[in-house]
């Protein structure tokens, strides 16, 4: 794979509106950040943080029919979105997506979309709120498997004169910057010490992250069973049952589905975001629930981020490490918060 | 177009949580999303904010105005609507007079819609028949603070919940109803600040809690006396302040002197060293926050309830300072602003009294025509009259009395007798469909305009969608309507005008400006010349009575207590999935999962001496009504106490709940009486309260 | 790529009444465009059944499709789905995708010794495993012990009528009436499956080599409980599981078990398979 430099990020960005329908991070009128289709050519700076909201919705969306019945026969409604491009996304979203990816193989409808995505990741050289991906393996710097192309800003670069990495992630990247000109010449590839001094810097970020050990400790008793069941009741009365950290979180995955009558009169099945935290998520028509303790369900939860079980299946946690729960549980009961407790108390 | 997230206020409760509504390119809700810089919620949403898009995309929107014929309605359009309300209205006007009209505004709308409502009300009708639904949550409040410190709305801000060393939880369930709020005192708590709470309910906070004092139901006074008694008696009051801003200490000592911790073990189910402690860790506290809700308010002796939390408030000297106060937990998202506006019958907007011929004056001239001088007719004044032909016309918005008034049938027989009944709803709630009309409203996400939290922050909602169909915003039909009614009293070009015109008039608001909102998140007031940018706190160096009262309460028992007829104590609590009737929350298919619709919680001895298993279906009955339901059992509730959700129209716990009324308020005894439980035969579904009172 | 989410067409043929709430349904596949392997449904898998207008919910085969694409189902009225079924008449359309899920051990065929216990509408998921046991063997000994609330909650009577030639067949009621019926042909006791397990066990001149549950999860895992405590090994208990059910597929996350999701590695698990989920569970 090919690594280039890059001057002027607008010439890429423009590049790529030729073939793809351009989304970005952006701040609004109040200051938060969040994904937005860019359709003018005043290309947006990148931002150097997260969106509020990971881009799972881009892909799995928060509430789509799956198909129409018009009183004879069944059939799916399969989504065609024009080819468009995530520019500019972390680390930890990218591998979230990678791990959809799996998740999702054989879901129709979340495939429809990812396949007409091209993912431009964008290396963080400082860490955020809340963020521990090292301690995931999650970034701070992009996993060349999970983006098509990787930006990388050069640092020790004149203010006025920022320089960017290019790398080639994927044949879909290669392709896209394929033809590629800048003034009429092609685009200007990088020594490979340029790598190196990448490397130097995302380590140099990494020493910046506070220390996250209770993370660890937590993982260790989560899987050896070391975490009680009393334990988990005492911490789930602080659940109020939200939904926000399955909301939030890029790789949460649970849907429900109804079944809806459309304007037209057909009749479809709706799929939603659900939240295995709410009480009634395992609750049969029987009225029996299996989870109907609150603890059992945010022991669930959590294991369905940091168990053994699921990095086999996945070559990973299900955490990655973006600390979006930790900011938005009301309950006190984010990760960061959580696994200290587990460290700590149980 | 592209897409946008739009920043607003979440439309559910009196928190007022900073809340993004994201608009794809067609100009549709795709998701809602917390906002990360929002000074009360940090980028935190509870189950109601997050499923906002499920109650404002729903099918059951209305989307056209809609006219009763028979037992039909079919829908008209918005001319043919309001030239029969203003025909109507006229001539109701002509025949039987202004007080034979009343409106009943939405403590869910916006205060522009509050501020028109009470304008049309005053300056088009004539008369003070407007009232909104506090009567039924936090009249009490109003009516005891207003006398103990002269101001009736929360003293002190939810950051100061961070600031503080202990709180106090009194007959509120803040993690269900205020659920970010709640979720600000287990932070605190977890983060070292010491936690008290008084409920007959073991709520989540209580199994939190540092202390928890399981106490009777109404045994509230009986409980603070005994407290003031100790705090009195140890001199651990804070005497300099006592001094300097109350009045009434001495009596107030001599009216405890003999209520000892001893003296109300029985009535408060207490032991007495309980009650030390708590009076002990309360007064001792360096700060000490006091936060309560309806299990106050709800109460034939809801006010004296109010004026006791005061007291106790008062002699710690834990009021007027960072970190303390006593403060309401009010439920719906604009219940302060309604009241705010005046969206009562006794005060014009700001609590200016109407019956004061000055102020009668300032806004007579203001707004250029005569004012009626008496004092207009409460919600359930309303109902009184319009049982009795009284009242021959109402407009009511965003309200569901049918469902939540304390005296459903009662209310639906005098809403039937009414000539004209207009409602401006969002969906067909079981008051709509009494209707003659009904007027389809622009939902939270289709307006400007501001709300006005429990912490008295004004906060900007912003419109995000165009109104689906042809639903319109209150004060727009409103305008509408009075200018079908000949009267150009309503008069505004945008929902800022309609602000800056309440601002003029209202002291408190005086200085803010819609600018001035955007840019601070909001201004809490009162924000006049002297507080440019709003305050915090309330009280810190005087009271706008002067000094302080400390008035003697006595104990009431409760109006109903149990006996071999009824043996079980029936008390209401709310869910925190679900608010209100129901009418929003129960779109959500994830909500609605939540529990079946209808639901009484009991006690495992309870309901095994009853032999009543989990979820079976039940049957309640009190003195004046019947229901059938499921029993949840849990020990969340003691033995001998029964709890019921109000939010479900198949269910309604007010078929059973009393009557009996606070004497300064009205407010009835919500939260306590005396019901049977019977188990339904095996296999037997629950019948709803329409099936039931349809002997179907 | 797969579409397991779309149903495909089935109309409501015939449906019979057995006991209170309950009815056998008899479907016809009118299309097999997005599931192909209708004919390989083996005992114990189940199929989702689409009210359209009302929702899905899961549902095993009494009787697997045949060569006219006929199947059935024992359906009780439980909730919204249940209820709108209820309210069609025959000739009408619904859907259903399947086969899904794990079934029954295939090495059943094989043993000699097999003792089945049910509870309440737990009878539906073995009804067709005790009809190819029946009918593909002979010298074997299978007992069933079937326990119900009380009578008329009782399901399935006729059918167990017919296996009474074959196998033995213990009832019991939580509840039993002044007029319940002693003797027609089961042994009817007042209690609960736990109650019997003994008798029955000993009516087996070894240890039965296969145990098979359904019905309420207490009452499983007391019998499971009591077969192990009996010697008989954790490999050869099997269990059918219920679970609120979406998808089907493993997407929707409704049906977890631990790492697990009934809907794929279930809904029949051995009990050690299951003791390891519920570990980290
Ligand atoms: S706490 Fe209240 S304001 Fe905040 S999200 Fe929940 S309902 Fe809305
Ligand atoms: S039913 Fe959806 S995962 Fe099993």
């Amino acid at each position: 794979m090919n690594i280039y430099l890059l001057d002027d990020i607008k010439k890429l960005q423009l590049h790529l509106t030729y073939q793809y329908q351009l989304h970005q991070i952006v701040k609004n009128n109040q200051g938060q950040s969040h994904w937005q289709q860019i359709s003018t050519d005043q290309f947006p700076t990148l931002l150097h943080e997260k969106a509020q909201t990971s881009i799972k919705d881009f892909f799995f969306a928060q509430q789509e029919n799956i198909l129409v019945f018009n009183g004879e026969y069944f059939q799916e409604t399969l989504p065609s979105p024009n080819p468009f491009v995530l520019f500019g996304v972390q680390s930890c979203d990218l591998v979230a997506v990678n791990y959809q990816d799996k998740f999702f193989k054989n879901d129709p409808y979340y495939q429809a979309r990812r396949k007409h995505c091209l993912l431009v990741g964008l290396d963080c050289i400082s860490p955020c709120e809340h963020g521990f991906c090292p301690t995931v393996n999650a970034g701070p710097g992009v996993r060349s498997h999970t983006a098509d192309l990787i930006l990388h800003p050069l640092v020790n670069q004149p203010l006025e004169k920022p320089q960017w990495l290019l790398i080639e992630g994927s044949e879909k990247g290669a392709m896209a910057i394929k033809h590629m000109t800048i003034k009429g010449q092609p685009l200007e590839t990088a020594h490979w010490h340029y790598l190196t001094q990448r490397d130097l810097t995302l380590k140099a970020c990494k020493q910046k992250f506070s220390d996250d050990s209770h993370i660890n400790i937590a993982i260790e008793k989560i899987n050896n069973n070391n975490v009680s069941a009393v334990f988990w009741q005492k911490v789930a009365i602080q659940c109020i049952g939200c939904s926000g950290c399955t909301s939030l979180c890029p790789t949460c995955s649970c849907y429900g589905t109804r079944s809806i009558k459309l304007p037209n009169d057909n009749i479809s099945q709706e799929r939603f975001w659900d939240s295995c935290l709410y009480e009634g998520f395992q609750k049969e028509a029987s009225f029996h629930n299996p989870t109907a303790e609150a603890g059992k369900r945010v022991e669930r939860f959590w294991r369905h981020k940091f168990s053994d079980g699921i990095a086999t299946e996945f070559d990973r946690y299900g955490c990655v490490g973006c600390g979006r729960c930790e900011q938005t549980c009301p309950g006190v009961i984010g990760v960061h918060s959580i696994m200290k407790r587990i460290a700590n108390d149980a | 177009m592209v897409d946008d997230l739009i920043s607003t206020i979440c439309p559910y409760c009196g928190v007022g949580c900073g809340i993004n509504l994201k608009v794809n390119e067609l100009g549709q809700l795709k998701s809602v999303e917390p906002q990360s810089n929002h000074p009360i919620s940090q980028g935190k949403l509870c189950d109601k904010g997050w499923s906002t898009a499920y109650a404002v995309t729903n099918k059951n929107r209305l989307t056209q105005p809609l006219k009763r014929i028979k037992n039909e309605f079919f829908p008209i359009s918005w001319d043919e609507a309001l030239s029969t309300i203003a025909v109507e209205l006229n001539q109701i006007l002509d025949d039987s007079g202004p007080k034979s009209i009343g409106i009943i505004s939405s403590a869910r709308a916006t205060n522009e819609d509050n501020y028109a409502a009470q304008k049309f009300t005053r300056t088009v009708l004539k008369s003070n028949n407007i009232d909104h639904c506090a009567r039924i949550c936090h009249s009490p409040t109003v009516a005891g603070l207003k006398q103990s410190l002269g101001s009736g709305a929360m003293t002190n801000s939810a950051s100061e919940i961070f600031d503080t060393d202990l709180i106090m939880v009194f007959g509120a369930d803040p993690t269900e109803n205020h659920s970010i709020l709640g979720g600000h005192i287990m932070q605190a708590h977890l983060k070292g600040c010491e936690l008290v709470v008084v409920d007959p309910r073991k709520t989540r906070l209580a199994k939190l809690a540092n202390i928890h004092l399981q106490l009777n139901l109404g045994s509230n006074i009986a409980l603070v006396n005994a407290m003031l008694h100790v705090i009195i008696k140890e001199k651990w009051y804070d005497e300099n302040f006592i001094n300097e801003r109350c009045n009434g200490f001495k009596y107030l000592a001599q009216h405890v002197a003999q209520l000892t911790p001893v003296s109300v073990e029985a009535i408060t189910g207490l032991k007495a060293v309980d009650i030390y402690q708590a009076a002990k860790h309360y007064s001792q506290a360096k700060r000490a926050m006091i936060f309560y809700g309806m299990g106050i308010t709800q109460y034939m002796s809801g006010t004296n309830n109010v004026i006791s939390l005061a007291n106790l408030a008062l002699i710690c000297g834990h009021i007027g300072k960072n970190g303390t106060g006593v403060n309401p937990l009010r439920g719906q998202n604009n219940v302060q602003g309604a009241c705010d506006m005046g969206c009562l019958p006794n005060v014009y907007p700001g609590y200016q009294s109407v019956i004061d011929t000055n102020i009668q004056t300032k806004f007579s001239n203001a707004w250029q025509c005569d004012l009626d001088p008496l004092e207009g007719l409460t919600s359930m004044g309303m109902t009184k009259a319009a049982l009795a032909g009284d009242l021959h016309a109402l407009i009511l918005f965003g309200e569901d009395p049918v469902v939540t008034d304390p005296d459903q049938n009662h209310v639906k027989a005098s809403l039937k007798k009414l000539d004209l009944f207009v409602v401006a709803e969002l969906s067909m709630t079981e008051t709509a469909k009494l209707a003659d009309i009904i007027l389809p409203a622009a939902s939270f996400a289709e307006k400007d305009g501001t709300f006005t939290n429990c912490e008295r922050r004004v906060q900007l909602v912003n419109q995000a969608l165009e109104p689906l169909g042809v639903a319109m915003g209150d004060w727009q039909w409103l305008q509408a309507l009075a200018k079908k009614m000949g009267s150009d009293q309503l008069n505004w070009k945008t929902s800022e005008d309609v602000f800056n015109e309440m601002t003029s008039l209202n002291p408190s608001y005086e200085a803010m400006t819609y600018q001035k909102l955007a840019k601070n998140h909001g201004l809490q007031w009162p924000c006049n010349n002297e507080n440019p940018t709003g305050t915090r706190l309330l009280h810190a160096n005087t009271f706008p009575i002067g000094k302080a009262r400390l008035i003697s309460v006595n104990h009431t028992d409760i109006d109903e207590p149990t006996d071999d007829e009824y043996p079980l104590s029936l008390t209401t609590n709310r869910l925190h999935f679900h608010y209100g009737c129901g009418s929003m929350t129960r779109n959500s298919p994830l909500l609605e999962r939540e529990t079946p619709p209808g639901i009484l919680f009991i006690n495992p001895e309870n309901a095994n001496t009853l032999n009543i298993a989990h979820l079976d279906a039940i049957g309640v009955k009190s003195r004046r009504g019947y229901i059938e339901t499921r029993a949840i059992i849990t020990g969340d509730v003691p033995i001998g106490l029964v709890s019921m959700p109000y939010h479900f129209k198949e269910a309604p716990s007010n078929q059973l709940t009393n009557t009996a009324q606070d004497p300064v308020t009205k407010m009835p005894e919500l939260k306590a009486c005396a019901v049977s439980v019977i188990p339904l035969p095996k296999g037997v579904e629950p019948k709803s309260i329409q099936q039931l009172l349809e002997g179907d | 790529m797969m579409l397991n989410h779309i149903p495909d067409s089935i109309e409501i043929i015939d449906y019979k009444d057995d006991g209170k709430d309950t009815r056998h349904y008899r479907f016809r596949l009118l299309s097999k465009t997005h599931h192909s392997h209708w004919h390989e449904t083996q005992a114990g898998q189940f199929f989702m059944l689409n009210v359209p207008e009302v929702g899905e919910a899961p549902f095993t085969f009494t009787e697997p499709p045949n060569e006219q694409n006929e199947f059935s189902a024992l359906i009780r009225k439980m909730a919204s789905v249940t209820s709108a079924l209820f309210d069609l008449s025959k000739g009408q359309i619904v859907g259903a995708r399947g086969p899904f899920g794990q079934g029954w051990p295939h090495t059943i065929l094989k043993d000699e010794y097999i003792l089945i216990v049910a509870g309440g509408c737990g009878l539906a998921p073995l009804v067709h495993l005790i009809n190819t046991l029946i009918a593909t063997t002979e010298n074997k000994k299978i007992v069933l012990i079937y326990g119900a609330r009380d009578e008329q909650s009782q399901m399935l009577i006729a059918q167990q009528k017919r296996w009474l030639k074959t196998i033995t067949i213990y009832h019991t009621l939580d509840q039993v009436s002044e007029d319940s019926n002693f003797n027609d042909g089961f042994n009817l006791l007042k209690g609960t499956p736990l109650d019997v397990l003994p008798q029955a066990l000993s009516s087996f001149n070894s240890l039965p080599s296969k145990v098979l549950l359904c019905g309420p999860e207490v009452m499983m895992n007391s019998i499971a409980q009591t077969s192990i405590g009996r010697g008989i090994p954790e490999t050869s208990i099997y269990l059918s599981l219920e679970r609120r059910m979406h998808c089907a597929v493993g997407l929707c996350g409704h049906c977890y078990l631990g790492d697990q999701y009934v809907c794929k590695q279930g809904p029949t698990f051995s009990w050690q398979q299951l003791q390891s989920f519920r570990s980290t569970a």
